[in-house]
C-alpha cells in the first residue's frame, strides 16, 4: 500500500471515529425536530454548557475525572428542560417563527453567560486518553478518539433501547408521526416534548465532554461550530431520523478528516458546507429522509 | 351527555362555526351533516380539543370541559376518528392500538412501567377482531389497504375505551360492502353502550343509523330532528340543492 493510501486510510479512521460525537450532536438536533417539527438552534451550546458545568464542579470539589460525565449529563438535561420551557412552551403559538429565534437568543444568551464566566479565554479540559496509541496493522488509533467511539456506542445502544423498548420511546414515535392523532390517544405532548429534550441535552452533555476531552481544551468559540455540524449532520442523515443523524455524523467527520489531511484546516469547513450545498440540492431529505405519515 | 353551547370558532376574516348548540343524548348515535365547509370538522376539532373556540362551551356529563388539550379530553371519555386518516404510518397495526393503550394505562407510575398489560393485549387483540383486523397485526400501518386503515382509525379510538365516539366521515372513499360493514359496527357499538355523533356525507348511511340528525351551513346549525324530518327541511334541501328561482 503507498504512502499515500496508508494516510487516507488513517483519517478515514480518525474520522470515523471523531464523526460519532457529531452523530451524537445530530441525534440532538433530529430527535428535537423529528418531535416538534423545529429546530433548537440552541443545542449546541447545551451540550457545551454541560462539559463547562462538569469542568467547573471538578475544579471546585477536586473530585475524580469520573465525576465528569454525571455532572454534565445532569447540567445538560437541566439545561434541555429550560430551554423547552423558555424557547418553546411559553412561546406563543400563533407565531411558529418565534420558538426558532428564542433559540437563537438562548444560543447568544447560554454562549455570554459562559464568555462572563470564563473572561473568554479558552479552559484546558482533563483529556486522559490523550497519550493513549494503539498500533492497529500499519495505522495508529488514537486512545481518545476510540474512548469516544465507545462511549457514543453506548450512549446510541441506551437510546436505542429507550426509543424502540419503552412506552416513552413508543410515545415519542407516535408524536413524531402525528403529534394530532397521538394527543387523541391519550399522549401528552407537553410531557413527550419535555422528555425528549431532557433526554438529547443529556446525550450532548456526553458529546460535550467527548468534544472538550478529544480538544483537550473548552472554548466558548466551540458554540457556533458545534450548532453548525450539528445541523449539518442532521441534515445529511434526513431530518427526523436517529439511524440518519449517526450515519451522518460519521459521514461529515470522515469528510472533514479527509479534507484536512488534502486542503488543510482552512479549508476544512469549507468542504463541509460544500457538502452540506450537495446534499440540500441533490438529496434534500437526507440519506434517511422520513415523511410524516 | 355532551353538550355543545353557543360554540364559534373565527380563523383571520373566516367564521367556521358561528353560535351552535347541539345536545348529544347519551346512547343516541347523532348525526351532523352538511355541504362541505359548513363547519363539521371544525365542531368535532373543538370538541376533542384541537382547536380552541373562539366562544362558547363544551361539556360532557355537566363538566365543562372547553379548551382541554386533547390528551385530557380523551381520558374525560371523548374519542375520534379522522376526516383524512391520521395513522401512525411508521408503526404496526398493533403498534397503533398499543399507544392508544399505554397512553391510558398510566404513563410514569412504576407498576405500569413494570407490569405486564394482559388487560390491555386482551382488549386490543378484541377490538382487532371487531374492526377485522386481527390476521393484519403486524403489517405497517402504511401498508394497509384505504379500507383497513380506516377500520384501524376506528380500532385505535374504540382501545381507549371513550363513552363519547365522534366519526368524522368515517364512509368516505368506501365502497358499499365495506360501508354495510361500518353501518353494522356502528350499531354494534350502540348496543355496547356507546354515544355516538357521525359526521357524514353519505346521506344513506345516516338516515340509516342515526336517531336524530343536526344540518349545518356555513357554520350554523339551520335545522335538527328526526332523520325523515330533516331530509323534508325546505332549509337543508337549499343547503343542498341551491335555492329555487321563483
Amino acid at each position: 500500500m503507498t504512502d499515500l493510501a496508508l494516510d487516507v486510510v488513517q483519517q478515514l479512521l480518525n474520522g470515523f471515529l471523531f464523526g460519532s460525537s457529531y452523530a451524537l450532536i445530530g441525534i440532538g438536533f433530529t430527535m428535537i425536530f423529528g418531535v416538534m417539527d423545529k429546530f433548537n438552534l440552541a443545542f449546541g451550546v447545551t451540550a457545551l454548557a454541560g462539559a463547562y458545568t462538569a469542568l467547573l464542579v471538578l475544579h471546585l470539589t477536586q473530585g475524580p475525572l469520573a465525576l465528569l460525565f454525571p455532572v454534565a449529563v445532569a447540567a445538560a438535561g437541566l439545561v434541555g428542560l429550560v430551554v423547552e420551557l423558555v424557547c418553546f412552551r411559553w412561546m406563543p403559538r400563533d407565531y411558529p417563527l418565534a420558538p426558532l429565534m428564542a433559540t437563537v437568543g438562548m444560543l447568544f444568551f447560554i454562549d455570554e453567560v459562559i464568555v462572563h464566566g470564563t473572561h473568554g479565554r479558552p479552559m484546558a479540559f482533563p483529556a486522559p486518553m490523550g497519550e493513549v496509541m494503539m498500533d492497529v496493522g500499519p495505522w495508529l488509533l488514537r486512545g481518545d478518539l476510540g474512548f469516544m467511539f465507545l462511549v457514543s456506542l453506548g450512549v446510541m445502544g441506551i437510546l436505542w433501547t429507550l426509543v424502540y423498548k419503552t412506552r416513552l420511546g413508543l410515545a415519542t414515535r407516535s408524536v413524531s408521526q402525528q403529534p394530532v392523532a397521538a394527543q387523541l390517544c391519550g399522549i401528552s405532548l407537553v410531557r413527550v416534548n419535555a422528555a425528549v429534550f431532557v433526554i438529547t441535552g443529556m446525550i450532548g452533555g456526553v458529546a460535550g465532554v467527548l468534544i472538550g476531552s478529544a480538544v483537550g481544551a473548552l472554548s466558548p468559540l466551540l458554540s457556533l461550530p458545534l450548532t453548525v455540524k450539528g445541523l449539518v449532520t442532521a441534515v445529511l442523515g434526513g431530518l427526523g431520523s436517529i439511524p440518519g443523524a449517526i450515519v451522518g455524523g460519521l459521514l461529515l467527520g470522515i469528510v472533514e478528516y479527509e479534507a484536512l489531511y488534502f486542503f488543510g484546516i482552512g479549508y476544512r469547513d469549507m468542504v463541509t458546507y460544500l457538502l452540506l450545498f450537495v446534499f440540500l440540492v441533490f438529496r434534500p431529505g437526507g440519506l434517511f429522509g422520513q415523511t410524516r405519515h | 351527555m355532551l353538550a355543545i353551547e353557543g360554540l364559534s370558532k373565527r380563523f383571520g376574516g373566516v367564521q367556521a362555526v358561528q353560535r351552535v348548540d347541539l345536545q348529544v343524548r347519551q346512547n343516541e348515535i347523532l348525526g351532523l351533516i352538511g355541504p362541505n365547509g359548513s363547519g363539521k370538522s371544525t365542531i368535532v376539532n373543538l370538541v376533542t380539543g384541537v382547536y380552541a373556540p373562539t366562544e362558547g362551551r363544551v361539556r360532557l356529563r355537566a363538566r365543562d370541559i372547553t379548551g382541554w388539550a386533547p390528551h385530557r379530553v380523551l381520558a374525560a371519555g371523548i374519542g375520534r376518528t379522522f376526516q383524512s386518516i391520521r395513522l401512525f404510518g411508521g408503526l404496526t397495526v398493533w403498534q397503533n392500538l398499543w399507544v392508544a393503550r399505554q397512553a391510558q394505562a398510566g404513563a410514569g407510575r412504576l407498576r405500569g412501567w413494570l407490569a405486564v398489560d394482559r388487560a390491555g393485549m386482551k382488549r386490543i387483540e378484541a377490538t382487532l377482531e371487531f374492526c377485522r383486523l386481527l390476521d393484519r397485526r403486524d403489517e405497517l400501518a402504511r401498508n394497509l389497504a384505504f379500507g383497513e386503515q380506516r377500520r384501524l382509525e376506528l380500532a385505535r379510538t374504540l382501545t381507549a375505551d371513550p363513552e363519547v365516539v365522534l366519526l368524522d366521515e368515517p364512509a368516505a372513499g368506501m365502497n358499499v360492502a365495506e360501508i354495510e360493514e361500518l353501518r353494522d359496527r356502528i350499531l354494534t357499538l350502540k348496543q355496547r353502550g356507546k354515544t355516538i355523533v357521525l359526521i357524514e356525507h353519505h346521506m344513506e348511511l345516516v338516515m340509516e343509523v342515526a336517531e336524530r340528525v343536526a344540518v349545518l351551513n356555513f357554520g350554523e346549525k339551520i335545522a335538527e330532528g328526526p332523520p325523515a324530518r330533516v331530509q323534508d327541511d325546505e332549509r337543508v334541501r337549499e343547503a343542498y340543492l341551491g335555492k329555487r328561482r321563483d
